[in-house]
């Protein structure tokens, strides 16, 4: 069962002296009660992707279906059952913490306040509940988005960039809170980032988007397989090593005198990489470890 | 649908507009202090050329109607104006809310507002100038209620300029009202206006709502009813001001207008 399908989805800003394509023929399944990561670098279209799946937007062409509603159609059935949040904390700046997500949960139709203070306690605002938004530090402002974010208890939530700009720490509780909300609840998260470590740590699959195109989408480790990049090989040498082409080495990356090769294996490359190198030089250091998030990305981002 | 929803929707936006006037010491002022000042100079001013009482009458109407008007309408341009200036439109509209729920809602507060703004301006002009602007209390009803059409006319043009215009249109909330008052004959009979300007007066309904009000102090309207086309007029921009609005809604989201006012 899936929460969004996208099938040749594009959107294409017109003004009137230009046009931009945002996104070229987007196919995309999300799969229900998972965290879905869409990552790509700047401009790539991701807060396009989001906002069209959350109803801000609406295609220039293709179909887009929420919960099996469509996004065209059906845009109060949608809106009812999602939410979002961004990482660019703004809420109206003159109302506390409370008014504020009083205010969302009556724009949903509900009169609960009960449901209001339950947030406030739930992410940690008992302490700021009175508190003007613009008074508010930039974790509890980011904290408030969050909350607003569950006032209607969605079934689907968009987090675009949710940590973005914050403390670490800070940044570390959000993404902890995330992960269990998400189990808690057992919704589905549509969450941006341009963490990897963030990405690594709370998306269950993950969809790369460049130029306005889904250029790969699955697991991490299906990711990591999809581009036959499994260990980094990282050796430093005291000389200078020309170019050179071996089986098994996917990606070569210099800095100085360090050499990083991205390979299919590591067990079964590393002693033919070592002799072919020390050719050319003393090896000084040589270290191995399995391929992160970000090399992927970083290669699909090219 | 359901109704116990769509009210609690509808409020929350005077839920907001409350929150924001309670706490904004300039939303305080537009109903206060700019109301009170257009009256006194007004009022002096017709002191000074000792005018007779129903042509003081007729240049109080004006100035109570445009400070009344102005307060009204600005909380429903205030609706997507408050969201514009804090970026959090695309919180709003990530809502299950209608076009409907966000003016309707704002524009309760804007009558309530405009409606202590009249009645602040009625004791001012009973004490200062020794003038009753309430010798028809029930007429004086329907001329507050059709200003306050007329401030949901001009409150959702506004919307509507500021999501095809975007910024640029923000000067629509101060500048409109000024303009339909120009034509509408704030201070004088719209017979003094050239004609083809004075045709446009007489289809907007503010023009008959003055002209309704002011019969009441026997000066001419230039229809048999003027409240009655004054209405009939109201309800027939409103209705297709309601659909350039969710075209312009529609528009804004092809464009990615509601977006672009969130970053």
């Amino acid at each position: 069962m899936h929460s969004i399908v996208c099938e040749d989805v594009w959107m294409v800003y017109r003004s009137m002296f230009s046009e931009k394509v945002a996104l070229s023929g987007v196919d995309l399944k999300i799969p229900k009660n998972k965290i879905f990561g869409l990552l790509g670098p700047n401009g790539a279209g991701k807060t396009t992707l989001i906002s069209l799946m959350a109803t801000l937007l609406r295609q220039t062409k293709g179909r887009i279906e929420v919960l099996g509603y469509d996004a065209i159609k059906d845009l109060k059935e949608i809106r009812k059952r999602i939410n979002i949040a961004s990482g660019n904390p703004n809420l109206i700046w003159s109302l506390t913490v409370y008014e504020n997500l009083r205010y969302y949960s009556l724009l949903y139709g509900l009169n609960d306040r009960k449901v209001v203070e339950q947030l406030i306690k739930e992410f940690e605002l008992e302490e700021f509940r009175n508190v003007e938004f613009n008074r508010l530090s930039t974790g509890n402002k980011q904290k408030l988005i969050l909350a607003r974010a569950f006032v209607n208890d969605p079934e689907l939530v968009f987090l675009d960039e949710p940590t973005k700009g914050l403390d670490p720490p800070v940044a570390k509780r959000l993404r902890e809170k995330i992960q269990s909300l998400q189990k808690d609840l057992g919704i589905t998260v549509v969450l941006t980032t341009h963490y990897m470590s963030e990405a690594e740590m709370l998306c269950d699959r993950i969809a790369f988007i460049n130029r306005g195109k889904i250029v790969a989408e699955g697991t991490k480790e299906e990711l990591k397989r999809m581009l036959k990049m499994r260990d980094k090989i990282t050796i430093e040498v005291d000389a200078k090593v020309p170019e050179m082409k071996l089986d098994g080495v996917f990606m070569v990356e210099r800095d100085g005198n360090l050499l990083s090769f991205y390979v299919d294996s590591a067990e079964s490359r590393l002693w033919d990489l070592a002799k072919e190198v020390a050719k050319f030089g003393r090896i000084k250091n040589i270290s191995v470890k399995e391929v992160d998030l970000e090399d992927v990305f970083n290669e699909l981002a090219k | 649908m359901n109704l116990r929803n769509e009210v609690y929707k509808t409020l929350g936006f005077t839920y907001r507009n409350f929150i924001i006037t309670k706490r904004n010491f300039f939303t305080l002022f537009e109903t206060l202090f700019w109301p009170v000042i257009g009256l006194l100079s007004v009022g002096l001013m017709g002191a000074y050329l000792n005018l007779e009482e129903n042509y003081l009458a007729f240049i109080l109407i004006g100035a109570v109607t445009l400070s009344v008007l102005q307060v009204s309408q600005l909380d429903v341009a205030y609706v997507l104006l408050f969201d514009i200036w804090s970026k959090s439109l695309r919180y709003t509209f990530v809502t299950p809310i209608s076009i409907f729920n966000m003016l309707f809602g704002a524009w309760l507060f804007g009558a309530l507002r405009g409606f202590i703004a009249f009645l602040i301006l009625l004791i001012c002009s009973e004490f200062l100038f020794d003038l009753n602007l309430l010798i028809q209390p029930f007429g004086v009803l329907l001329f507050l209620f059709g200003i306050f059409l007329s401030a949901m006319i001009i409150g959702t043009l506004t919307c509507s300029l500021l999501l095809i215009f975007g910024y640029r249109a923000e000067v629509a909330a101060w500048t409109l009202t000024a303009i339909f008052m120009l034509l509408c004959g704030i201070y004088y009979p719209i017979t003094l206006l050239p004609s083809g300007v004075r045709e446009i007066a007489y289809m907007i309904p503010l023009t008959h709502f003055l002209e309704f009000y002011r019969s009441f102090y026997n000066f001419p309207a230039s229809s048999d009813n003027p409240a009655l086309m004054g209405f009939l007029l109201s309800f027939v921009l409103l209705f297709f001001l309601f659909l350039i609005l969710i075209w312009a809604l529609d528009r804004a989201r092809r464009k990615g207008t509601i977006t672009q006012f969130s970053e």
